[in-house]
């Protein structure tokens, strides 16, 4: 493709507001002439991070297509081991069984916890985990026993492949049961919208991922928060992975080294979740 | 029954068909009139193209986020690729099954195209997902790509573009269908210089609505590659979006209010494709016969 | 040379034709291939009737199977008498101005994609459905059911109007010459000769609920539970498979919805074979 001085003339000023808007330039020049394509799936807590730096990417080079999707955290791990994606996300740490069936290189680029969250309208605010696990056993099914509305609880869950769902229940249900009344939502994102819609719902999230539109709940007096993550003191928390098959090569190698630049580390934040470094 | 009884029948039944009407009618109109109620503040040029100038965008000289200008193109290319394998399929086998086969041969196939019109998309879908992970282990770099949703969504109108091809030929008065071969035409020539210029206007009927079941079509896209970001798609071997697929991945994560009126937007989009090629299917056939209009 | 072509010509469209159909087989042998740890030994018909649960290595798929019975049954319920309503009115009750617009209408909502009727569910429908019954979260069998009414009431009234028109006219002449009323020839002639052609239009529309995806996977909340009542969740085959197909494929879990892909296949061909036997309608307008 013949590039008219225009385009240049526009490159340079996308470079020149992409520097000025986060203040670091360089990071992002490893990308500079090359040309191709990374796939990118599974885990959804990681997806916002994942999409700004594939703008950013995309906009700096018109020549790489990033694609972007979900799935959770198991299908990130299978599609990479597989070969169908370049950069499977997992919301945990692969098993060792896992790792070395596929020889993964693990990169993990933040830390996230995992919150309950219920509607904003909802006056629960705190629970035990002995409640919570209840809740989520479908022992109990009225936040009035809660101290709620008398309103009967809607549960949300994710399905087994989800990385933040197994987190949740080892480290918050305590590997209780989750009741088969649960609804089902796809991601982390449509977890958030769906405890959002729904005045008397209760679901959980990537802390990363919780804004106004829906109330953490604190367990055991432990409110998710990102303060409490960075801390320690919330401990349903969990690494954000992205893991390739064998090491990196290619633009998936600079695809990660740009997750764990100063850049990269600084749209972690930006994100809502604790950097790494 | 008595004469009064009768009446009151007659009567029921009046009442009962016209309210069935008036639902029906309300509930398209309640349907349409909240998405263009709730949509149309959204529709212009930033919806497609988010901030980036529609020209140099549709020059793909300038990345668009933020703007349906990517799913559009993954449609619109994805129905071209999906229609353009069908359609020459399609027409001959509608041509062979009208012309050439025996009953015996026709009756199995007929069978066979009926059970493939009658197969829920989704299990198209896993179909070609499943052929997608084949072909992976054999060429390593394959993967579910575009090429892969348009081969699926190729085989999905198949049947329809068959069905219609046989069913407008096979229309054709039986004075009509002598003629040219007594006047010593070949039977090959008689069918391309005759037969199918006559059923033309159904067969491109049948085109039309197969456009509007590529363009419509989540299931099988879904599982053979389409994803939320990708970008205008760069090749064949690609992932892509599209709108359907758009509509469907907001409606369950949008982030904001501006992100879901842009679903909102796009179910406009794709209902006005619907619309019009809807016109342009009666359009091109007067008195359209509604077979085309049967699925499953 | 005029022989050769012609025949390179016929060989070709048969070539054509024989390829379609051979998709057909493709389809079912694919499935059946990916599944087949669970055909050996009869264990498909095992899972037919279990649980899913797969933490606990439960693969089963009656919940799915139930859902899917629920939610197109119950959409049928609720299309049925709209669409029994909307064809008597386009055979012989409405205004021919009004009837002509409404059968144009009917037409272009068999093309109305089905993503739309699910976004429209999610933002008007569940949530009216919630607070109406002021229970669940409005994600439900009702829901889909109704949405789902919408989307095969347009199939139903096509083949019910076909059926009408099929019923010879000589018939409704005569009925109407000895004075019977418009509703009477209906009810009376029309109705009890047009049962092939409302036989056909409630399989068709039945296939058609139990095929589509969108709409349950969108507003009947996924949750794996054989449904109790109108306002529980749901989940259907179709659904099942968008849902786990993200999940890995060496898994039983992945398999096992090769076995939903079965199912649905073998109860949709026996829904075509069920329409070719009546014959009728299926015969010479919808398939040949």
């Amino acid at each position: 493709m013949k590039k008219p001085i225009l385009w240049h003339g526009l490159l340079a000023a996308v470079l020149v507001m992409a520097c000025a808007s986060w203040g670091l330039a360089g990071d992002l020049d490893a990308f500079k002439g090359r040309k191709g394509e990374i796939r990118i799936a599974g885990g959804t807590a990681h997806i916002p991070v994942m999409k700004e730096a594939a703008k950013r990417i995309m906009t700096l080079n018109p020549d790489i297509n990033i694609s972007v999707a979900g799935g959770g955290s198991g299908l990130g791990i299978k599609q990479v081991g597989e070969g169908l994606v370049d950069i499977g996300n997992s919301g945990r740490k692969p098993t060792d069984d896992e790792a070395g069936k596929y020889g993964l290189g693990m990169y993990k680029w933040a830390i996230d916890g995992v919150g309950v969250v219920v509607n904003p309208k909802n006056s629960v605010k705190s629970l035990t985990k002995a409640q919570l696990k209840d809740v989520y056993a479908g022992k109990i099914v009225n936040w009035k026993e809660l101290g709620g509305e008398d309103k009967g609880i809607n549960l949300y869950t994710r399905d087994e492949s989800s990385g933040t769902r197994e987190v949740f229940w080892k480290k918050a249900l305590g590997k209780g049961e989750i009741s088969s009344k649960a609804l089902f939502v796809q991601s982390n994102g449509a977890m958030k919208t769906a405890i959002a819609n729904d005045p008397y719902s209760i679901g959980y999230v990537s802390v990363g991922h919780m804004d106004s539109s829906v109330a953490g709940v604190a367990l055991d007096g432990k409110a998710p928060t990102l303060e409490n993550v960075k801390s320690g003191e919330y401990g349903v928390a969990r690494g954000l992975y992205s893991n390739t098959k064998g090491e990196p090569t290619g633009l998936t190698q600079l695809f990660i080294n740009y997750l764990m630049s100063d850049e990269g580390q600084a749209l972690a934040a930006a994100k809502g979740f604790v950097p790494v470094k | 029954m008595s004469e009064k009884a009768l009446k009151w029948t007659d009567r029921a039944v009046v009442v009962f068909a016209w309210s069935s009407a008036i639902i029906l009618i309300c509930a398209l109109f309640l349907l349409i009139g909240s998405l263009l109620k709730n949509g149309w503040q959204t529709l212009g040029l930033d919806l497609i193209f988010g901030n980036a100038p529609p020209l140099d965008a549709i020059l793909l000289k300038r990345r668009v986020f933020g703007g349906l200008f990517p799913a559009i193109a993954g449609t619109l290319l994805l129905v071209v690729l999906s229609v353009s394998l069908a359609v020459p399929i399609g027409v001959c086998a509608g041509v062979y099954m009208s012309e050439y086969a025996s009953a015996g041969l026709r009756r199995i196939l007929g069978l066979c195209f009926d059970i493939l019109a009658g197969v829920p998309s989704i299990v198209v879908g896993l179909f070609g997902f499943s052929g997608a992970i084949i072909l992976h282990r054999i060429f390593d770099g394959f993967r579910p790509c575009l090429a892969v949703s348009a081969a699926s969504l190729a085989i999905l109108v198949l049947p329809y573009l068959v069905r219609t091809t046989q069913t407008s030929m096979q229309g054709i008065s039986p004075g009509l269908r002598i003629t040219a071969l007594a006047l010593g035409a070949s039977k090959m020539q008689n069918i391309v210089y005759v037969l199918l210029p006559r059923s033309m206007s159904g067969i491109l009927s049948g085109i039309v609505l197969a456009i509007g079941r590529c363009a419509e079509d989540t299931a099988v896209i879904m599982l053979t590659g389409v994803v939320a970001t990708a970008g205008v798609p760069g090749s064949l071997f690609g992932q892509y979006e599209a709108l359907p697929f758009y509509i469907y991945y907001i409606s369950s994560q949008y982030t904001d209010q501006a992100e879901l009126m842009t679903g909102y937007g796009a179910s406009i989009i794709l209902l006005c494709v619907c619309l019009a090629l809807f016109l342009i299917a009666l359009g091109v056939r007067k008195g359209l016969s509604h077979q085309v209009f049967y699925r499953i | 040379m005029m022989i050769n072509r012609d025949k390179t010509f016929k060989t070709a469209l048969f070539i054509c034709a024989a390829a379609s159909a051979l998709a057909t087989l493709l389809i079912f042998g694919f499935l059946l291939v990916f599944g087949l740890p669970l055909f050996k030994g009869g264990q498909f018909f095992l899972l037919l009737g279990r649980p899913w649960a797969p933490g606990q290595g439960m693969y089963g798929f009656l919940p799915m199977i139930a859902g899917t019975a629920a939610i197109s049954l119950l959409s049928l319920v609720v299309a049925f008498p709209i669409s029994l309503g909307v064809s008597f009115f386009l055979h012989s009750l409405a205004p021919a101005a009004l009837g002509k617009i409404l059968k144009r209408l009917v037409q272009f909502m068999t093309g109305v994609p089905t993503v739309i009727y699910g976004f429209i569910g999610v933002f008007l429908l569940v949530p009216l459905i919630r607070e109406m019954f002021e229970n669940g979260s409005g994600m439900c069998v009702l829901s889909a059911s109704l949405m789902l009414g919408l989307l095969i009431s347009p199939t139903m009234i096509l083949f019910f109007s076909d059926g009408f028109a099929a019923v010879d006219k000589k018939y409704i002449q005569a009925a109407r010459a000895l004075g019977a009323t418009r509703v009477q020839t209906l009810l009376f002639v029309v109705l009890p000769n047009a049962w092939r052609g409302l036989m056909t239009g409630l399989i068709m529309a039945l296939g058609r609920a139990m095929g589509d995806t969108l709409i349950a996977l969108m507003i009947a909340g996924n949750a794996v539970n054989v449904p109790s009542s109108l306002l529980d969740p749901a989940r259907t085959l179709t659904s099942h498979i968008a849902l786990v197909s993200a999940a890995d494929y060496h898994s039983m879990e992945f398999k096992s919805i090769f076995a939903c892909g079965v199912t649905l296949y073998l109860l949709n061909a026996a829904a075509v074979i069920a329409i070719r036997r009546f014959g009728a309608v299926g015969k010479d307008k919808a398939h040949v």
